[in-house]
């Protein structure tokens, strides 16, 4: 169990490996703490394996000479930042809303309200009697490139990239 | 003066620049699988290497074709993962060790001198302030 435990640490700390070098990792692993723990018995294995952590870096620096790319980080990153400008969005669309039905609830006419420049796109506004649908509003195309301009820089992406990988090694074994 | 008459432990430092040449040379001799190589540098005195050193070595020794790995059943277990080296291996190591003797050959008649209790003068005259 404990054994098992060592294991799947050091692959929560590989999650940035591709899945069949974490799988083949694993199983190393695994089979030289048995071999360990039938020797020395579990607890003196766990101990002289080390630091897990620093194991599951020497790793990384090996595959990709650093810490390697995010891609766990770079979902979250684009989750949050699509979220949060939906968000926001939302947040102007119902305030402009909320706003004309205030000073009218009985509204009705077509009303143009501006985007953020280099943002969103113009909102029309169609109110029939307190009644409202809305057109437009949407991320323009620079918003989406410097999104994902952002999660490739926090990601680290491209040290994915092999020609980039094999530069960073080369810096290290010199 | 002072002597070197402490149990000796060895820099993480050094022995990481030395490490991927001892397991090269060991594979050399014999075809190890990890834990093995662990055990087999505790036999000749490195007793404070951590295993968790050595595994990421190996398989760094592995991505750079140095060594190549095997699976070979084991009768207690699942199979376990045996390494020797290759034709780069055999380069690598008879160029490290040349590299490291060369080294030895520098370093080795100055740090064995007796260390002094303190500094001579120096060569050139010294004026006080």
């Amino acid at each position: 169990m404990r054994i098992e435990r060592a294991v799947w640490t050091l692959d929560s700390y590989l999650r940035n490996l591709p899945r069949k070098s974490r799988i083949a990792k694993r199983r190393e692993l695994r089979v030289n703490l048995r071999a360990a723990s039938a020797d020395v018995g579990v607890n003196e294995a766990l101990r002289r394996l080390g630091n897990i952590r620093t194991m599951a870096a020497e790793y990384l620096v090996t595959e990709y000479g650093g810490p390697g790319p995010s891609w766990i980080v770079t979902t979250y990153f684009l989750f949050a930042a699509f979220y949060f400008m939906i968000w926001f969005e939302n947040a102007r669309i119902d305030a402009f809303k909320a706003g004309a039905i205030a000073a009218n609830p009985h509204l009705t006419g077509t009303f143009h309200f501006t985007g953020v420049a280099y943002v969103f796109t113009n909102d029309v506004f169609i109110f029939t009697n307190g009644k409202v649908s809305e057109v437009g509003g949407t991320l323009l195309p620079l918003v989406y490139l410097c999104i994902f301009a952002l999660a490739v820089l926090v990601g680290r992406l491209w040290r994915a990239i092999p020609a980039v990988r094999q530069r960073s090694l080369g810096a290290i074994n010199g | 003066m002072y002597f070197l008459n402490v149990t000796p432990t060895h820099d993480p430092q050094l022995l990481k620049g030395v490490l991927s040449l001892l397991l090269l040379q060991m594979l050399a001799q014999r075809e190890s699988y990890g834990y093995e190589l662990v055990q087999r540098l505790h036999e000749i005195g490195l007793s404070d290497i951590s295993d968790g050193t050595v595994y990421p070595a190996l398989g760094r020794l592995e991505r750079e074709s140095r060594v190549s790995a095997r699976l070979v059943s084991s009768h207690s277990g699942p199979a376990r993962k045996y390494y020797r080296p290759t034709a780069a291996g055999y380069a690598a190591l008879a160029e490290g060790v040349t590299g490291w003797l060369a080294f030895v050959e520098v370093t080795n008649p100055v740090l064995l001198h007796p260390i002094p209790t303190q500094p001579g003068p120096p060569n050139e005259e010294v004026f006080d302030d």
